[in-house]
């Protein structure tokens, strides 16, 4: 091909004006790479170009170059760094920074949960634990209470029976009660009475069993006792007897009777001699 | 001239670039800022987005030095052809769009013929200016027509109402003229 024509033709000129098509610009890039006289064509025609856009040149703010050294990437100089920043940066990126910080903070929240969860648990233990104990103890003393109840009346009992002179009767039930058994205590000296009720029908509220001791045909109060199942200790009825050839139970109005229902008694025995 | 003085280096300079130098940039952008800033003023003429587009190219420009080939050309003409295709690309998008300052092309021909007078020359190139000066009124403004303006030929010959083949010949004779007069 003919350079020199190739040259004068201006698409040179308008190479450098970028006003070319792509195919011409590779044309021309093509042939600048085989012939060096196009290509120091070029480059007159560039640097003639470069001159005249520099007669236009304009400072730019130094803002704008603060910004690119902010944003641009580049290399740390290595030469005079002796003592060279750690290769994982935690101002680089920030995503790191705030990834740990969660990260920490989750743990925290987690840990303090769980301790609060436990601490709860432990508190509900202990109060279930202090409520067992204290029924544990309301029922310890209320046993102790009955135990006391009947230790008392124990030695009452005991106290009044090894008295001298005391002397046991024991009464059956008739056909009215046949399963009725009871103890009739006696002491002719001291004339105190009571009774022990083994096992008696109970009564209708209104009505009592009445003692009775027979002397000379003679029935004589001898007090008002009940039948209840709580009533199995001894039971020491507020009279004074002094003779008695036999003793017997009557049902009677409550308070008791002057003289007794034969109609509802219920048994009968003789006193011993 | 200074620049040309540090030409020996280019090559050097290149090699620091593409290793991510700051010094290296720093003298880049230092060297041709204020080249690269006038033409992106004088293609948009707008200074807060000609700073912000001499940023845009700075970047370009650091991120696509593998892309430049010394073979095919000058490093700064490629810096000089980066800035000019980034602001006159600006330069379109502006003008299409709908809502932003419409410029009909009678209101170009007005910038372009504005260009002569506008910008305050830096006192670093009286000298290049005064050489600018003494080109043909007519061969200057198709120069910046068409470097400047982003105009093809075809668009040229229509705005200065010459034919096609006119302002070929002319764009061939300025920037011989041009040649001619940096050379002396």
């Amino acid at each position: 091909m003919n350079v020199t024509e190739y040259i004068a033709s201006g698409i040179l000129e308008s190479y450098v004006l970028g006003a070319v098509s792509d195919q011409e610009r590779r044309e021309v890039e093509c042939l600048s790479s085989i012939y060096p006289e196009i290509r120091q064509e070029l480059d007159h025609l560039s640097t003639a170009l470069e001159q005249y856009a520099q007669a236009y040149s304009v400072e730019p703010p130094a803002s704008v170059k603060e910004n690119l050294l902010k944003q641009l990437d580049f290399e740390k100089p290595v030469a005079p760094a002796v003592v060279r920043p750690l290769p994982v940066d935690p101002w680089k990126d920030g995503s790191p920074t705030f990834r740990t910080t969660w990260l920490v903070a989750a743990s925290v929240g987690i840990l303090v949960l769980g301790f609060a969860f436990f601490l709860v648990s432990q508190l509900r233990t202990n109060q279930q634990t202090v409520a067992s104990l204290r029924t544990a103890n309301d029922s310890l003393k209320s046993e102790v209470q009955q135990l006391h109840t009947q230790q008392s009346r124990a030695e009452q009992s005991l106290a009044l029976l090894s008295k001298p002179g005391m002397r046991t009767i024991e009464l059956r039930g008739n056909d009215k009660a046949p399963s009725g058994r009871m103890l009739v205590f006696w002491n002719a000296k001291t004339r105190e009475v009571a009774v022990e009720v083994r096992s008696l029908p109970p009564l209708r509220p209104d009505q009592q069993y009445q003692l009775w001791s027979l002397a000379g045909g003679q029935p004589i109060d001898a007090g008002v006792f009940e039948a209840g199942s709580n009533n199995l200790a001894i039971q020491r009825l507020n009279r004074t007897i002094d003779r008695a050839d036999a003793f017997a139970v009557t049902v009677e109005k409550r308070g008791g009777s002057p003289t007794p229902t034969l109609s509802t008694l219920l048994a009968m025995s003789p006193v011993d001699a | 001239m200074k620049r040309q003085s540090s030409l020996v280096s280019e090559s050097v300079l290149l090699e620091k670039l593409i290793r991510r130098d700051q010094q290296a940039f720093q003298w880049l952008y230092d060297q041709y800022s204020a080249a690269l800033y006038g033409v992106v003023l004088r293609i948009v003429r707008d200074d807060e987005q000609a700073q912000d587009l001499l940023q845009d190219i700075f970047v370009k420009i650091w991120k696509n030095l593998d892309a430049y080939d010394a073979t095919k050309g000058r490093l700064f003409t490629w810096m000089l052809n980066v800035s000019r295709n980034t602001a006159i690309d600006a330069l379109r998008a502006r003008k299409t769009q709908p809502s932003g300052a419409i410029r009909t092309d009678e209101e170009s021909v007005h910038i372009v013929d504005r260009q002569h007078h506008t910008e305050q020359p830096n006192p670093d190139h009286i000298g290049v200016q005064e050489v600018v000066n003494r080109l043909r009124p007519d061969r200057k403004q198709l120069i910046d027509l068409v470097y400047f303006g982003g105009y093809t030929h075809e668009e040229a010959a229509e705005e200065l109402n010459l034919p096609l083949g006119t302002v070929k010949t002319r764009i061939r004779a300025a920037l011989q003229e041009l040649k001619q007069l940096f050379k002396s």
